[in-house]
């Protein structure tokens, strides 16, 4: 045999050995000899010594110690407060002039909407002053519609008074629907829908256009904070659904979701007024649109099936109703971010009060021993 | 069970119910032991007895004042508004005595006596043979209605009552509003509660009409000291800054009517009105009541859920979660607001600001609270239809209350809550014993 076969044979018979010893004690009962269990600890390196240690002292830029921040920092944090006890956000607060583009444009749909519903309580007039009660339904519709999409006019001041007037419910009067106060839109739904003559109503109608003549001056000049606007866009489904489907406002007529269907509108409008702000900042801008997108698709199914109307809240059909009841709040789950999205000042801490002092100790003392029945 | 917790379970028994309802548990002890072993109790049978600790708890209904107004607010609770549909007013009269009757019987426990069989039972029987009294107060107070020209009550009208107004922000539905009477039945149990309302209904039929109710319940006090207050359903602890009531002076002097003193010198035309206590002008048999305010207020829970902590605990004023003024560690702290006066850490309009801003000048409006929660499903939008009953009592409407109220009208927490119901009402004094009855003073 040559050398270099023989190497080769050599080789071959210590990798057939070497197999076989290891398939052997592979293949062999265990439990004998001084066989420890297998833990993992067994293939974890003894100590790992931290490079940093004795470097990292502090956090960065703080005198808080390293040690705390992997626990009571984090937990700070999570609960929105800095080290210094500030209200904090993951956002960079944005300038409030960047509101100004938004709410001027806000401004000028609110003012087309009004000129809409005064349009629209001038046909309601000329339906009562002919007596026809369908032809009257219609226009209340349509007026109380087009208002409501005013939806973010932010009501305080001349324009709040304007809107208890236009819109107001009974229920905060001290007469209730006697009294002299109920007018506006209100009232004039109680008289259609409950037989009050036709020529009864039509001074309230009267009162309508001049109040709306008036809120028309002042939206022109309306002014909203920031906060008012950013806060609006979630809180005009809010109150329709609060005082709309639930039927609260509307105990009459019953439309809750005509109502409805023009807040969501107006909150479209806020939104599309505010998408260059909230672009980029969270996902907000994508939850909103999708929310809002599928509660429209279910308005306008509702409202396809009607012919282009919406059905009384009795009138919805158990399954649309509870799909609009899901939808709505599916929105407003999206809509409440806005506001933080849109913050635009970061809060500064609470100030500290002064420790309970030793008689409010004491008092307090007293009180759990009465709880406890112990005194 | 063993013999030692049968025979405290006996004792107890015995004490509470007297020697006719004793029996009675008698006789289910020794049934139960004629199948048991002498052994430690086990684990059912130890909260039995714990149970009927709770139900052996007696509230005297006879006294200068009514129960239920400085009692520790049990768990449970109905408020029922009534009408009177008496024809005169000795019905009225008959119907009024009936209904103290029968409340102190259920009060201070009864037993469910038996009847001919061909007869209606003369109690429900939900609770069983015993009518365990569980804490249990019924509170009657009469509204501004029933001293209208119907029963010739019109002069003996406590000053200040009057048909509640609609305040801002309110929008009150008529049909949960008002009435003549109040009754508000409050115990440990919802059964006990359920069972009262009931029988007390059917002692007054045909002669007083329910007009409207609503249902409620304490939040279970869940520490972490036994004295902090329970949460409301806007998830803050609610009650923090009440009144002592076992300072007896502050409870005259917030609380109760005082005792009428005859006027050295009548008024000129007081002729023919009832004596009338020195200062507070209020009829002589008013004294040692106090007005009730109860406000039906739905809480929009879900929108409240949409609100960052930060603004609710603005809204509010205290730390959700300890109920300390904000900035502070505990919820008995004094929000200190002689050193905020800008508002810089409790706003100027939060809640507990305006509600009680703790001056000199304001020390007079305090008023004692003994709300509830309530939960009536849901509204037609599918959202919870919860909320508070909020109760107060308080020796004069106007210089507290209506005043407080007056106050809040400023508050952004009206955005998140609707006052839907409710009314004033004035809860006499107290019965002298089981031969008078609440009211009694209107008919003398």
């Amino acid at each position: 045999m040559k050398p270099g076969r023989r190497s080769l044979w050599l080789l071959t018979a210590i990798v057939v050995l070497a197999v076989c010893a290891f398939a052997g004690s592979a293949l062999a009962p265990g439990g004998s000899g001084d066989a420890r269990p297998f833990a993992v600890s067994e293939l974890a390196p003894r100590s790992a010594p931290n490079p940093l240690a004795g470097r990292l002292q502090k956090v960065y830029g703080t005198n808080t110690p390293a040690d705390r921040y992997g626990t009571e920092i984090a937990d700070l944090e999570d609960d929105g407060t800095n080290l210094a006890g500030e209200q904090i956000s993951e956002l960079s607060p944005l300038p409030p002039r960047a509101f100004t583009p938004p709410e001027n444009e806000y401004r000028a749909y609110a003012e087309r909407w009004i000129s809409s519903a005064l349009a629209g309580a001038a046909s309601l007039r000329r339906a009562l002053a002919s007596t026809d009660r369908p032809a009257a339904i219609a226009a209340w519709e349509s007026t109380w519609s087009d208002y409501l999409h005013l939806g973010a006019v932010y009501l305080t001041g001349a324009a709040a008074t304007l809107n208890q007037a236009i819109d107001g419910t009974p229920g905060v009067l001290p007469g209730g629907t006697s009294d002299p106060h109920f007018v506006g839109l209100h009232r004039i739904e109680m008289g259609l829908w409950t037989g009050e003559s036709l020529d009864s109503l039509i001074g309230y109608d009267m009162r309508l256009e001049g109040d709306l003549e008036r809120l028309r001056g002042v939206v022109a000049h309306v002014q909203f904070t920031p906060l008012e606007y950013a806060t609006r866009s979630h809180e005009i489904i809010e109150d329709a659904q609060r005082d709309l489907l639930s039927g609260m406002d509307v105990p009459w007529s019953g439309q809750g979701v005509l109502g409805t269907a023009a807040g969501v509108a107006a909150t479209e409008e806020v939104f599309h007024t505010l998408e260059p702000l909230i672009s980029g900042r969270e996902n907000t801008e994508g939850e909103v649109r999708a929310e809002l997108s599928m509660l429209s698709g279910v308005l306008k199914s509702i409202s396809r099936h009607r012919h282009g109307g919406y059905p009384s809240l009795p009138e919805l059909g158990s399954y649309e109703h509870e799909q609009l009841n899901g939808y709505v709040a599916g929105a407003l789950s999206a809509l409440e971010q806005m506001p933080g999205t849109l913050e635009t000042e970061a809060r500064p801490p609470i100030p500290k009060l002064p420790p309970p002092s030793l008689s409010e100790k004491a008092a307090e003392r007293v009180a759990e021993q009465a709880a406890e029945g112990t005194s | 069970m063993s013999p030692l917790d049968r025979r405290q379970l006996l004792t107890r028994s015995a004490a509470l119910l007297g020697a006719g309802a004793t029996g009675a548990i008698a006789g289910a002890i020794a049934e139960a032991e004629s199948h048991s072993s002498p052994a430690a109790p086990s684990a059912p049978e130890q909260a039995l007895l714990a149970l009927g600790d709770e139900l052996a708890a007696r509230i005297p209904f006879d006294g200068p004042h009514q129960a239920g107004i400085l009692t520790p607010a049990q768990a449970q609770t109905t408020f029922v508004a009534l009408d009177s549909i008496a024809p005169d007013r000795s019905t009225l009269e008959a119907a009024l005595r009936n209904l103290s009757t029968r409340a102190r019987s259920l009060t201070q426990g009864d037993t469910v006596g038996a009847e001919e069989l061909d007869d209606p039972p003369p109690d429900s029987g939900i609770l069983g043979p015993i009518n365990a009294p569980d804490a249990l107060t019924v509170t009657i107070a009469f509204g501004a209605s029933l001293f209208d020209g119907r029963y010739g009550l019109q002069a003996l009208r406590p000053r200040g009552l009057e048909r509640m107004p609609n305040f801002a922000h309110d929008n009150l539905d008529p049909a949960r509003s008002h009435g003549d009477l109040l009754l508000s039945v409050c115990a440990g149990q919802r059964d006990t509660v359920v069972h009262t309302v009931r029988e007390l209904m059917r002692s007054v039929v045909g002669h007083l009409t329910p007009r409207w109710s609503i249902d409620g319940f304490q939040s279970t006090k869940r520490g972490p000291t036994p004295a902090n207050h329970p949460r409301n359903l806007f998830a803050f602890r609610d009650g923090t800054a009440n009144p002592d009531v076992n300072d007896a002076r502050l409870m005259d002097e917030l609380i109760w009517i005082p005792p009428a003193r005859p006027l050295a010198t009548p008024p000129i035309g007081a002729a023919a009105t009832p004596a009338a206590s020195r200062g507070s002008g209020e009829p002589s048999w008013a004294s040692g009541g106090t007005y009730q305010v109860v406000r039906t207020i739905r809480m929009h829970v879900e929108f409240w859920d949409r609100v960052g902590m930060f603004e609710q605990q603005k809204m509010i004023g205290r730390d959700r979660v300890s109920g300390a003024p904000l900035g502070g560690t505990d919820e008995f702290q004094d929000p200190r607001y002689d050193l905020d006066p800008e508002g810089k850490r409790i706003p100027l309009i939060a809640h507990i600001r305006l509600a009680n801003p703790r001056t000199p000048a304001t020390a007079e409006q305090r008023i004692l609270r003994r709300g509830y929660n309530f939960d009536r499903g849901l509204d037609e939008a599918g959202d919870l239809d919860q909320g508070l009953v909020f109760v107060a009592f308080n020796q004069d409407v106007q210089r507290q209350f209506a005043t407080i109220q007056g106050r809040l009208e400023e508050e952004e927490m009206t955005d998140y809550i609707t006052p839907v119901g409710g009314g004033y009402f004035f809860a006499p004094p107290g019965a002298r014993g089981p031969g008078d009855w609440i009211g009694s003073g209107l008919f003398v």
